[in-house]
């Protein structure tokens, strides 16, 4: 397989999946793709505007569907004009059934990532049929599931973090005392978070995220108002705190604790920042990571036993942070996700990815003055020694403002190649 | 002082044709005017435009090996383009609707640049050119090259102002071998007796065969079909002129007989009669000379004008009213009662928005529509004119609802340009 393949990385308007397609597309350039980021939430604004319409039930849905279809148009129109190996989107990306037909007609491979809970979230039985590859973060059931409607090419994918962003932090002191607590939380109030955490009453604990609306009890808790924390801060939050609770998300208030199957991104995030969490025990937790890189609770009991221990204990939680980190390096980086997705991609679909004519960037006799300035530029662009000619023309048409007068040569260039001779 | 750029990177004619936009910021006498050319244009651009500073910079088509690309546009261009980038200009017209001048104009600010533009990656195409664009789909009633791009200023010159009004200049008879496309020629043996005759009509002035190396043959095949009195008295001299030259011999002549090419849009520069002739795809409103003192026989036919990239399905019925044995004494005389059919004779004239024909023979049935056009376009670009019934029509045509619910009013009241 190309190690330089073209990668279109479809975003959501917004929501839990728009950061980890960020990560994504991080990870694919340093893996030396070139990829292309469809921005899809510079177009939420005037989406959520059709919304304050006070219209008529019926126009509402007419309008905010046609809204999506042009979104949809301008994801195919990027595809033209890019010419992808591949489609990533990401959950809830704006690519309408319409639009992934035309895709498939046009024989440009797809792939979802979704990360979703296929039981939470049940649209992915009109979407997966539609794509090529279909990455999941569950096993089991869902894999059936899909069988069933004709999607054979599943790949189980589970969530990551980004190390270049996902790191240990030296905090100022003031960021110290705005971001830190002996435990705290991040996420939004599902129902069993909600109830779980009113047994903390009484402790240093800060509550951050949104929809915990309504909830007076915990209300104290909650830091900047129950607004959402931007990915930024997050990383400021877990490495700020001694202990990060981290229970997963369930609607039942019945079992707190639901011992699920799928492990949340904050999971490897935490262990990224090399900072201390308290995690509910998950199915698929045991192929991830061994019993001393994380350290695990089943029951509320249990977690306020835990909670006591380890803030009792600041060395036992060093000890989990720094192999928690060690692995997280180590096995679930997006990097690792995004190879095994192309490795997948590359086994299941026949002649993938397609042969490219890839004009070299340097002739024998090129100018040498002039190839110490381009690479110079590839180093700018972080682009490898070897990129062609074809990805160096379309990352620096990737630039925004103004270019230099190489960069609009290099465009010149290419674009005088095309009419007037390819052999030049 | 004011820094005004202006890219014109296509042919010969063309280079011609930005006159009115050129002496319209030179006009202005508050600033210096550049121009990006090609490189094989250079001293043209020197001769025709000496108060501009001229960049040339490879842009045609010129068998380069692939060495030699490298040389011309990642050495020599880049050059050109850093030299560019160190003047701050004020405003930048770009005129070529080529993915060529897309990428240049990514080294300018795109709020400075009229025309063709890039922003961020992506290709903008400016409101003014993308009703050319329009109105091109209307071709009988469009308007000529050089107005398009003088009026991208709302303070464009007058059109009389461009170039002086012709009169004969005493040097003989000049005869244009072939434009670009030869659909759009009369053929030798045609051109060989026309121009016959209109030398001895002119006192059996001399003849001068115009053009370049690929048309000299054209010339000699020419010159076989003429008598041989008047043979004696032409010179072929295609191929052996440079833009010196050129300027020189078409400078000094009587009159230019010739079909719609560079040369035809040069003696108009310099004030020498044309008398043109336009068939296929070549419509005077579009492209012709532009001036007083000129005149143009524009065939007129169902299918006309036509496009030159797709096949004649009627058998070039356009050369039909040319090959009449009436048309010469028609050109002889310039009698409306000689015109043969399918030749509409038309006489330059100006009106407020530029350039202009007016049928001296034969028949123009756009003519109401088109002088409405014009008025709904000189209204647009912020000069006089009256409206009419019609705006309604044209102002559906030629507008997008994006033209004014997304528009950039600021670009507007700030200079006076038309975006």
């Amino acid at each position: 397989m190309s190690s330089h393949l073209k990668i279109l990385v479809v975003l959501p308007l917004y929501g839990g999946s728009l950061p980890i397609g960020r990560f994504c597309a991080e990870a694919l350039k340093e893996l030396g793709h070139n990829v292309e980021v469809f921005e899809a939430p510079d177009f939420y604004a005037s989406y959520s505007a059709l919304q304050n319409l006070k219209v008529t039930t019926d126009r509402l849905d007419y309008l905010q569907n046609t809204y999506l279809q042009v979104v949809s148009q301008a994801v195919l129109a990027k595809v033209e004009t890019f010419e992808p190996d591949l489609v990533l989107a990401m959950a809830q990306a704006p690519l309408s059934q319409q639009a992934l037909k035309r895709l498939k007609r046009d024989k440009v491979p797809t792939a979802m990532w979704f990360v979703e809970d296929y039981s939470l979230f049940t649209y992915w039985k009109a979407y997966a049929p539609f794509y090529d590859i279909f990455a999941i973060i569950q096993k089991g059931q869902f894999f059936e599931e899909l069988t069933k409607i004709g999607v054979d090419n599943v790949i189980y994918l589970p969530l990551a973090a980004q190390p270049d962003f996902h790191k240990p932090l030296k905090l100022n002191s003031i960021d110290r005392k705005k971001y830190g607590s002996e435990i705290s939380f991040m996420g939004a109030g599902y129902p069993n978070r909600r109830v779980a955490f009113h047994k903390l009453v009484g402790k240093d604990f800060k509550i951050w995220g949104n929809e915990w609306d309504g909830d007076h009890v915990l209300k104290p808790y909650l830091q900047f108002d129950g607004r959402r924390v931007s990915s930024e801060e997050c990383v400021k939050i877990f490495n700020a705190t001694r202990i990060n609770l981290n229970l997963h998300s369930s609607i039942q208030t019945d079992r707190l604790v639901t011992y699920g199957d799928f492990i949340n991104p904050r999971t490897f995030e935490l262990c990224g920042c090399g900072a201390f969490q308290l995690v509910d025990r998950r199915q698929l937790m045991a192929e991830a990571f061994e019993d001393d890189e994380l350290a695990t609770f089943e029951s509320m009991d249990d977690l306020l036993a835990k909670i006591d221990h380890f803030l009792a204990h600041p060395k036992e939680c060093k000890t989990y942070a720094e192999k928690g980190r060690a692995r997280v390096l180590r096995d679930h980086t997006y990097a690792v996700r995004m190879q095994s997705l192309l490795d997948f991609t590359a086994e299941r679909l026949e002649g993938w990815p397609k042969k490219r004519q890839r004009k070299a960037l340097y002739s024998e006799d090129f100018p040498p003055e002039l190839k110490q300035d381009i690479q110079k530029l590839l180093e700018q662009l972080k682009l490898p020694e070897d990129v062609s000619f074809e990805d160096l023309v379309w990352a620096v048409r990737q630039q925004h403002g103004k270019l230099s007068d190489l960069d609009t040569s290099i465009l010149f260039l290419d674009e005088w190649r095309k009419l007037y001779g390819k052999k030049n | 002082m004011k820094q005004y750029l202006v890219i014109q990177i296509a042919r010969f004619g063309d280079l011609i044709q930005t006159k009115r936009l050129v002496k319209t910021l030179l006009a202005r006498q508050d600033g210096q005017v550049h121009l990006c050319i090609d490189t094989s244009l250079s001293r043209l651009a020197e001769l025709v435009y000496p108060e501009t500073i001229v960049h040339p910079i490879a842009a045609h088509g010129t068998g380069l090996s692939g060495i030699q690309t490298i040389q011309a546009m990642l050495v020599d261009n880049r050059k050109t383009f850093a030299a560019l980038q160190s003047v701050s200009f004020d405003e930048v017209y770009n005129l070529n609707f080529s993915p060529l001048n897309f990428r240049l104009a990514a080294l300018f600010e795109p709020d400075t640049v009229l025309g063709y533009r890039w922003h961020n990656g992506q290709e903008i195409i400016s409101t003014w050119a993308q009703m050319a664009m329009r109105w091109s789909r209307h071709r009988r009633i469009a308007v000529n090259l050089v107005d398009f791009w003088g009026l991208y200023c709302a303070d464009a010159i007058e059109p009389q102002a461009v170039n002086p009004t012709a009169s004969p200049k005493g040097g003989g008879i000049g005869v244009v071998l072939a434009g670009r496309e030869t659909r759009r020629s009369l053929p030798p043996a045609l051109l060989a007796t026309i121009s016959s005759a209109i030398s001895k009509g002119n006192k059996n002035s001399r003849l001068v065969l115009l053009g370049s190396g690929a048309e000299r043959k054209a010339g000699e095949e020419l010159l076989k079909n003429l008598p041989s009195e008047v043979a004696d008295n032409t010179e072929n001299l295609a191929g052996k002129t440079n833009w010196d030259d050129l300027l020189d011999i078409v400078g000094a002549l009587d009159k230019v007989l010739t079909p719609d090419t560079g040369t035809m849009h040069l003696a108009a520069h310099l004030g020498t009669p044309v008398n043109a002739f336009f068939l296929s795809s070549a419509w005077c409103f579009e492209t012709g000379p532009y001036g007083l003192g000129h005149a143009v026989y524009q065939a007129i036919t169902h299918c006309l004008p036509c496009l030159e990239t797709q096949p004649c399905d009627y058998d070039l019925e356009c050369l039909n009213g040319f090959n009449r044995p009436e048309f010469i004494r028609f050109m002889l005389t310039g009698k409306p009662e000689h015109a043969p059919a399918g030749i509409t004779g038309y006489a330059t004239a100006t009106d407020d928005f530029g350039m202009t024909y007016v049928p001296f023979a034969g028949k123009d049935p756009e003519a109401e529509t088109r002088h409405l056009f014009r008025n709904f376009l000189a209204q647009h670009v912020g000069r006089n004119g009256v409206g009419s019934a019609l705006d309604h029509d044209f102002a559906q045509q030629l507008y997008r609802d994006k033209d004014w619910l997304a528009a950039n009013e600021k670009k507007r009241k700030l200079s006076p340009v038309v975006d």
